[in-house]
Formats: structure tokens, C-alpha cells, sequence
């Protein structure tokens, strides 16, 4: 495992960054969700879900336990059959169109789904066999040294530990480099080393085109992502940017003058701010000010790393 | 490769990682002909040796292949593979015949173990002829039996969900096809060896000689029994092999109904 991290967890939200590429072929959504409901007799887990996701996007799936984050991921990857509504994956129908649209797509579910008695080399080239991969030996080991399993490749899976059997999984997803990628709570009970290096990758596949279908319930995760929808009871109860949620909030702002402090309530967004900070002698051409600290998971990487 | 053969493949690398589990396989049965063996030493002068020893190889290959077939299939609907093996396209009718492939080789090679112990063990003096038509026979009866283990692995949602088919299926085969014999090999054998009861399957009233034409093994141990009477031939019991066959089919097809590709 790389001890090194380029990406931090910190409250950064990239909604600025890759947008200028995707904006032309963001027209076609890469996922569409149509009034989606999905009933297990009496409960209803996902009552009635709309969303649209743009190619080439990040997107996090935010939500509590039992929101129905795994139900929506099943239905988008046609694991699942909708009780109304309907899913489109690149404008395939996942159920009607199943062979076109196993192709494009690569899932790596909540559980590892892994067979323990083979090696993780074995497990790839299984799924990987499943799509007709051309030269898969050397894909296989290609994949695997992208997750970091190169130097264990050839163990038992049992023998490995949940961080380990996540990257296999992971591996196993992108083996037939699909341009679509749905990961059902990817970083679940991962170290944040290991979260850091799996959020390195996500957005190395993010910058080479893939869109991403992430689904966690860590809201620091939800930060690092294009665009959020927040999953509750079946319903999403907001979708926007990153940023533009944060704007939604409310920062508390403490102004220390001649000793005593003046606390008071603003708005979350940069022009917010600065007005509030103009009576204090900020000049007035400043509009906006934006306030961006490390997370404390960052911070203990950071002294960890340092060690 | 084909789906099929990736499938099978598949199956047959976690067998042979699963040291523990193919040495108990193949181990079991020869050590229950064995008993068995035991048990029939005990037995008065001119007991018929040969009607039992054949059937209950037979018995013992159709018990193992489909429990082990059926629970196997069973984790991978637990641990999410299957799901998993559906979403990357593999198809209903690649991973029944990928399992069955895969096992037949178990299967192969638990009816070659089993059938060279009984005619070891018991001195049986077939030809060479009868030998290829037994093995043959106890083939069938394995695909059958792993078709069995798929079709019954749809129903159950957990492992221990298997074990009541156990009595279910194995039982009834037990009783109604002209053997009375083991159904958990290691455990029960002993009181089934001492209750020893044994029935031909025309002794029985009819509702239960008709429950018994539902079960593969009766029409195996029809086969087995004409094939080890002297002059017995195949010839007689061709109705009995398409049977066992049919079976199979009836089944494959069943089965490729029930394996759910979606929730």
C-alpha cells in the first residue's frame, strides 16, 4: 500500500474541477432514475426516486443506513427488478438490454462477493472472463497492480484482510474497463489510509472519463464528489453540488474585538462572509471569502504520514 | 473460452483449494463401503451380499453430489457471487451448466472410488462389460443428483436451509426407490445399520411404489439391480436409464426457471 496521499479528505468540495470536459456530452445523462419505486411487500424501500447524472461525473449517493442506497444501486445495475418507474444506464434499459449494458458497466458491491478459496488473481480473471476481455492475463495483472495487490495476487482470498479483499472486489469491477462504475459503499469499514488511496483511484478513473456512481455514508466522502444526492426513507431530500449544499448551511462567525468576542449567525456561502466581515474593515471590493480547514482525519493522516 | 467452461473451471479450482472438503468426499464414501462391509460380514450364510453392495455406492455417490452441489450454490447466493456472476453477464443456463460440469468431475471421481471399493471389498465377479454399464448408471444417477442440488438450491435462502430437503428428498429415496440406508453418512450410519431394513420396491403399496418413480435413485437401483442379476442385461431396463435421464433434463429445465436473475 502507498503510504504517500495526494488526495486529502478535507472539506474541499471539486465541484470546479474537471466540469469545462464533460460539460458538451453532459447533455445525455449516463444515469437517469424516473419516479423509481421498489416494494418489498408492505415496506417500501425507495418511494418514488428521480435523479440524472451527467458522464464523466463523480456522484455520491449519501444516506443513513436503510435509506435504500443498495436497493438503488441493484435496480441501476440490474440486479433488481423496480416495482414502478425506470432506470436507464447510457440510455439502456439494465433489464431489457442486460447483455449491452453488463458490458459498460462495473459494480462492486457493499459485500466483497468473492470467492474465498480462490487467489485474488483467480477472482479477477473469473469476472473478468465473463466479458470476453481481450488479453485478459495481462489485464488482469494490470488491474491489480492499479489496487495496489500486485505482490499477493497469487494468495488465497481468506487469507487476506477486509482492505485487501475490498481492492480485490474493486479490481474485479474494473476489470473489463467499463465507463460507467457503481461501488456500494466502497470505503465501509476501511482504514483511512486505505480510504485515502481509494479516493486516489476514484478520481484517477474520474479524470480518465468514467463516471462513478459512489454511494457512502460519510459526509466527508460526499465532499470530495461532483454532485450529491442525499438518500432518506426511499426518497432523495436534496441533490446539488457540493458547494452548493454547504451554501444551503449556516456558518457560526466569532469577531474577537478589543477582547470580546462577537458572535454571530451567516449564511454559508463566500459573499455571505464577506459582507459580514466588511464593518470589521474589510475592504469593500472584496466580495466573497471562502474558508476551507482540514478535517481532523486529515490532520492525523498528515501526523501519521509524518511518522 | 465459453461462459460455460469459465463456470466450471471455476468450480473445480475451489474444489481442488478445498483440500478439506474433496478429501472428505472421496473419503467418506470409502469408508462407509466399509462399514458396510463390516456390517455384512456379520450377516448369516447365503445372505445376498451383491444386491446391497453396488446400490449403496450408487447411494452414497447421489447423497455427496447433490449436498454438496446444493450448499455450495447456496454460499454463492449468500456471499453475493451469484448476483455478482449475473451482473457481469454470465447467464442462468451458463452457471447450471458450468456446476454441472464442474461437479460431474467430483462426481467421476467419487463413482470410480466407491464402485472399485465395493467390488474390491466383496470379491464381486462382473465383467467388464457390467462394470462399464454400473459405472455408466452411477454416472447418470450423479447428474442427476447435481441437478437435484441446483434445483433445490433456488429454495433455500441460507445453508442450513439444505438440510431440511435432506430428509425431504434423501429419505424418501431412501425407502421408496429399495434400499433403506444412510442419509447422513457419518452420523446416522450406525442406527441405520442396526435397524437394517431393506425393501424391494415392488413390496410396497402403490401410493408409495408411484412417490418413489419421483425419485432418481429408484430408477438407478432398478438398473444396477437387473445389470448384477445373473443374465440380467441392459436391455431390460432401457426404460428405466431414459428415465434417469429424463430426470435430469426435467430438472435442468426446472432449475433454469427457479435460479433467480433478479430480486
Amino acid at each position: 500500500m502507498a503510504t504517500t496521499h495526494n488526495v486529502t479528505m478535507s472539506a474541499t468540495p471539486r465541484d470546479a474541477g474537471r466540469r469545462g470536459a464533460g460539460e458538451a456530452r453532459a447533455q445525455e445523462p449516463a444515469i437517469e432514475v424516473n419516479g423509481l419505486t421498489k416494494r418489498y411487500g408492505a415496506f417500501e424501500a425507495l418511494r418514488g426516486v428521480d435523479l440524472a447524472v451527467p458522464r464523466g461525473a463523480l456522484f455520491g449517493l449519501v444516506g443513513p443506513n436503510g435509506a435504500g442506497k443498495s436497493t438503488l444501486i441493484k435496480a441501476l445495475v440490474g440486479a433488481l427488478r423496480p416495482s414502478g418507474g425506470g432506470v436507464r444506464v447510457l440510455g439502456l434499459d439494465p433489464l431489457r438490454e442486460r447483455a449491452a449494458v453488463r458490458r459498460q458497466l462495473g459494480y462492486m458491491p457493499q459485500s466483497p462477493a468473492l470467492y474465498e478459496d480462490l487467489s485474488a488473481r483467480d477472482n479477477v480473471a473469473f469476472f473478468g472472463g465473463a466479458h470476453g476481455v481481450p488479453d485478459l492475463r495481462r489485464r488482469v495483472e494490470e488491474v491489480l497492480a492499479f489496487t495496489d495487490l500486485a505482490a499477493r495476487a497469487g494468495d488465497g482470498v481468506a487469507t487476506f484482510s477486509g482492505g485487501m479483499k475490498r481492492r480485490v472486489s474493486l479490481a474485479a469491477a474494473l476489470i473489463h474497463r467499463p465507463p460507467v462504475l457503481f461501488l456500494d459503499e466502497p470505503t465501509a469499514a476501511v482504514d483511512p489510509a486505505l480510504r485515502a488511496r481509494f479516493w486516489d483511484l476514484f478520481r484517477s478513473l474520474a479524470a480518465s472519463g468514467v463516471t462513478l456512481f459512489i454511494s457512502t455514508h460519510l459526509m466527508d466522502e460526499a465532499l470530495l464528489c461532483d454532485r450529491i444526492a442525499i438518500l432518506r426513507r426511499g426518497r432523495i431530500i436534496a441533490a446539488d453540488t457540493p458547494r452548493g449544499l454547504l451554501e444551503r448551511g449556516r456558518t457560526r462567525l466569532t469577531v474577537r474585538r478589543g477582547g470580546v468576542d462577537e458572535a454571530r449567525t451567516i449564511g454559508g456561502r463566500p459573499e455571505d462572509l464577506a459582507a459580514a466581515l466588511h464593518p470589521y474593515g474589510l475592504a469593500r471590493e472584496i466580495g466573497a471569502v471562502a474558508v476551507e480547514a482540514e478535517s481532523l482525519e486529515t490532520v492525523i493522516l498528515g501526523l501519521i504520514g509524518e511518522e | 473460452m465459453n461462459r460455460t467452461l469459465r463456470v466450471a473451471r471455476r468450480v473445480l479450482q475451489q474444489l481442488l483449494r478445498d483440500r478439506r472438503l474433496l478429501g472428505l468426499s472421496i473419503v467418506a464414501p470409502l469408508a462407509i463401503v466399509y462399514l458396510l462391509k463390516l456390517f455384512f460380514d456379520t450377516m448369516p450364510p447365503g445372505f445376498n451380499v451383491a444386491r446391497y453392495a453396488v446400490p449403496v455406492a450408487a447411494f452414497l455417490v447421489h447423497f455427496l453430489a447433490f449436498l454438496l452441489c446444493a450448499i455450495v450454490l447456496v454460499q454463492e447466493r449468500t456471499g453475493g457471487t451469484l448476483e455478482r456472476q449475473f451482473i457481469n453477464g454470465f447467464r442462468r443456463h451458463e452457471i447450471i451448466g458450468g456446476y454441472l460440469l464442474g461437479y460431474l468431475g467430483l462426481a467421476t471421481l467419487q463413482a470410480v472410488a466407491a464402485l472399485a471399493e465395493v467390488v474390491l471389498l466383496f470379491g464381486l465377479d462382473y465383467g467388464a462389460r457390467t462394470l462399464l454399464a454400473l459405472f455408466a448408471v452411477v454416472w447418470a444417477l450423479a447428474i442427476a443428483s447435481v441437478m437435484l442440488g441446483i434445483f433445490v438450491s433456488t429454495f433455500a435462502r441460507r445453508e442450513s436451509q439444505v438440510f431440511p430437503f435432506i430428509p425431504l428428498i434423501i429419505l424418501p429415496s431412501v425407502f421408496l426407490s429399495g434400499l433403506l440406508f444412510p442419509f447422513i453418512p457419518l452420523i446416522i450410519l450406525p442406527s441405520v445399520f442396526l435397524s437394517g431394513l431393506l425393501i424391494d420396491s415392488d413390496r410396497l403399496p402403490a401410493w408409495a411404489e408411484l412417490l418413489g418413480r419421483l425419485l432418481p435413485l429408484r430408477y438407478a437401483n432398478t438398473v444396477i439391480q437387473e445389470l448384477i442379476r445373473p443374465g440380467g442385461a441392459l436391455g431390460n431396463v432401457w426404460g428405466s436409464l431414459a428415465a434417469l435421464g429424463a430426470y435430469s433434463l426435467v430438472l435442468l429445465l426446472l432449475a433454469s426457471r427457479t435460479l433467480p436473475e433478479t430480486e
